[in-house]
């Protein structure tokens, strides 16, 4: 709508109460902070024709108006610190200590898990991570367009409670965040539960003491700077791309997988070249991966030990309509419009070294799992259409109208092979790990 | 007593601004565009509002669109958005949730 507005065009939207500020955010974050609005009280998704039209007719006078009436624009909000340096005092430390994390947490700038002090000497010693300077701007990261300089993210770093050795992947991971590809945008502000997914390769992850073998997804000990990186993300989200919740993160209802998520793969125990060799690095490199994703399924089986038995039981788990990416290719792909980008829906998979080496004596490599799931993990094309909006469909795909005919034909729940994204994870036993995604991941380069 | 001095974690942004379009005198004879980005319930919506608009200024004309890429919620391209803007001379959206 602002690009129609910068065209010169009045326009007007309907938005449900609960979304004014983040429909004011979004339009303040592309300039135009006084876009009109016509409010009704709530979402008109999972509503009868009847009740939506009455919350139309009760708000009819503010289309109207919007599209007659000069526009208000607010008064400019008041800009979070920047560059301050805020100071906390105690009878103690430890009191001190209690009335930053209340302070932050009340600005928004906390996860709600305690933080650690980003003191000026924690600060400079997380620096000294990276050769890159405090003031190099790493990226400009939507939603908020915040500019993410090397100082900032290591701040960020140290209130997750990150080592030095971190802060180069942290910075990697920012870099995937801000890819054109990414979409952050859609992400970060989405009413879904979008959780940066983390995968960590090569020698720099094992430098910064990534685990990815027992318990890589945590909690505890041997999971320990996963974690603190996983936060460091999520912390790097809120304050460097202002993705705050309930003012520009829209998520409904939130996911654990947001607090932190993140591992290196298991590549002593992979059978297989390394996840990021497939996406076309040098097996020496180091690389992070972020893929967004909204939830989790264990993928469970100690009994096979026929390649395509355990790949009947995984393909199970990608046949779940209730998440929103299965069948999503039927409707279309994720785009953004101004980078001309688009995206196929991805499902990442963590696959424990012992199915891994299963599938490999077997003689299968990722390509035989990744076209075996393609091959089994199919649903009616009624049962993938439940959840999807029929005009949608027929606008994404009208070459396949002739479904309409044929509803018990079986579809694959992705758009081709390649969507299963697989890396190996995890400790001995059978147990792994899939991660319906949203979109595609991306991967970059780890830099001193 | 103790004291504790922190740095701030939240980034400066870079800021853009767009000037607002002139707003219409009246919608009656005005063309304007129904916008629906597919999510559901916004076809209802805009039908309603049709309907209004035809009852409050019968003059009035409409056009529907949607965007030509994306899934879920289908965007307008540059390209769409200038279409748009060449065959009417407003827009009411269901874009929002």
């Amino acid at each position: 709508m602002v690009e129609l507005e910068r065209r010169g065009i009045p326009t007007v939207i309907f938005t449900a109460r609960a979304f004014v500020d983040d429909a004011r955010r979004s339009a303040a974050s592309f300039g135009l902070p006084g876009l009109p609005l016509a409010v009704v009280p709530l979402p008109f998704t999972n509503r009868r024709p009847d009740a939506i039209h009455r919350m139309v007719e009760a708000a009819f006078d503010q289309v109207v108006a919007g599209l007659t009436r000069p526009v208000e624009m607010p008064e400019p909000v008041e800009r979070p610190a920047v560059e301050d340096r805020l100071a906390y005092e105690g009878p103690d430390a430890l009191d001190a200590w209690e009335r930053m994390n209340r302070d932050f947490l009340r600005r928004g700038w906390g996860d709600g898990f305690p933080l650690v002090p980003a003191t000026p000497r924690a600060v400079e010693a997380m620096l000294r991570g990276t050769t890159r300077e405090p003031a190099d701007v790493v990226a400009t990261l939507e939603p908020g367009f915040g500019l993410a300089t090397v100082e900032k993210l290591a701040v960020n770093a140290v209130m997750a409670g990150c080592e030095p050795a971190a802060l180069p992947l942290l910075v990697a991971a920012v870099r995937c965040l801000a890819a054109p590809k990414m979409y952050i945008r859609n992400k970060a502000m989405s009413t879904g539960p979008h959780a940066p997914l983390v995968l960590v390769n090569g020698p720099k992850g094992r430098a910064a003491g990534l685990g990815s073998g027992m318990c890589a997804l945590g909690p505890g000990a041997p999971s320990v700077a996963n974690t603190v990186l996983g936060r460091a993300v999520r912390l790097v989200m809120m304050n460097v791309g202002h993705t705050y919740v309930g003012v520009s993160d829209m998520d409904t209802i939130g996911s654990p997988l947001k607090y932190s998520l993140a591992c290196a793969e298991n590549e002593a125990e992979s059978p297989w070249e390394p996840y990021h060799a497939t996406r076309g690095y040098p097996r020496e490199a180091s690389t992070v991966t972020v893929h967004f994703v909204y939830g989790i399924c264990e993928l469970h089986d100690f009994r096979s030990t026929a390649p395509e038995d355990l790949a009947d039981v995984f393909a199970t788990a990608a046949t779940n309509v209730a998440q929103v990416g299965t069948g999503l290719w039927l409707i279309g792909r994720r785009a953004d419009p101004r980078y001309k980008t688009e995206e196929k829906e991805h499902n990442t998979l963590f696959v424990c070294p012992e199915h891994a080496q299963l599938f490999a004596r077997a003689g299968w490599g990722r390509a035989e799992l990744q076209a075996a799931l393609y091959r089994r993990a199919r649903l009616p094309f009624r049962t993938l259409m439940l959840n999807k909006e029929p005009q949608a469909f027929q606008t994404a795909h009208p070459e396949l109208a002739w479904l309409a005919d044929h509803p018990d034909l079986p579809l694959p729940v992705v758009e081709e092979p390649g969507c299963f994204d697989i890396a190996v994870v995890g400790g001995a036993a059978g147990r792994g790990a899939y991660f319906y995604g949203a979109g595609e991941p991306v991967t970059m380069p780890v830099e001193d | 007593m103790a004291s504790l001095t922190v740095l701030s974690p939240v980034a400066r942004t870079v800021e853009h601004s767009v000037k607002p379009a002139p707003r219409l005198r009246s919608l009656e004879g005005a063309t304007i565009g129904l916008y629906w980005n597919m999510k559901a319930g916004g076809d209802a919506a805009l039908d309603r509002a049709e309907a209004l608009l035809r009852e409050r200024s019968p003059g009035a004309r409409v056009r529907r669109y949607t965007g030509s890429v994306g899934w879920l919620m289908r965007h307008c391209t540059a390209e769409d958005a200038d279409r748009i803007a060449a065959e009417v001379h407003a827009v009411i959206g269901t874009t929002n949730d």
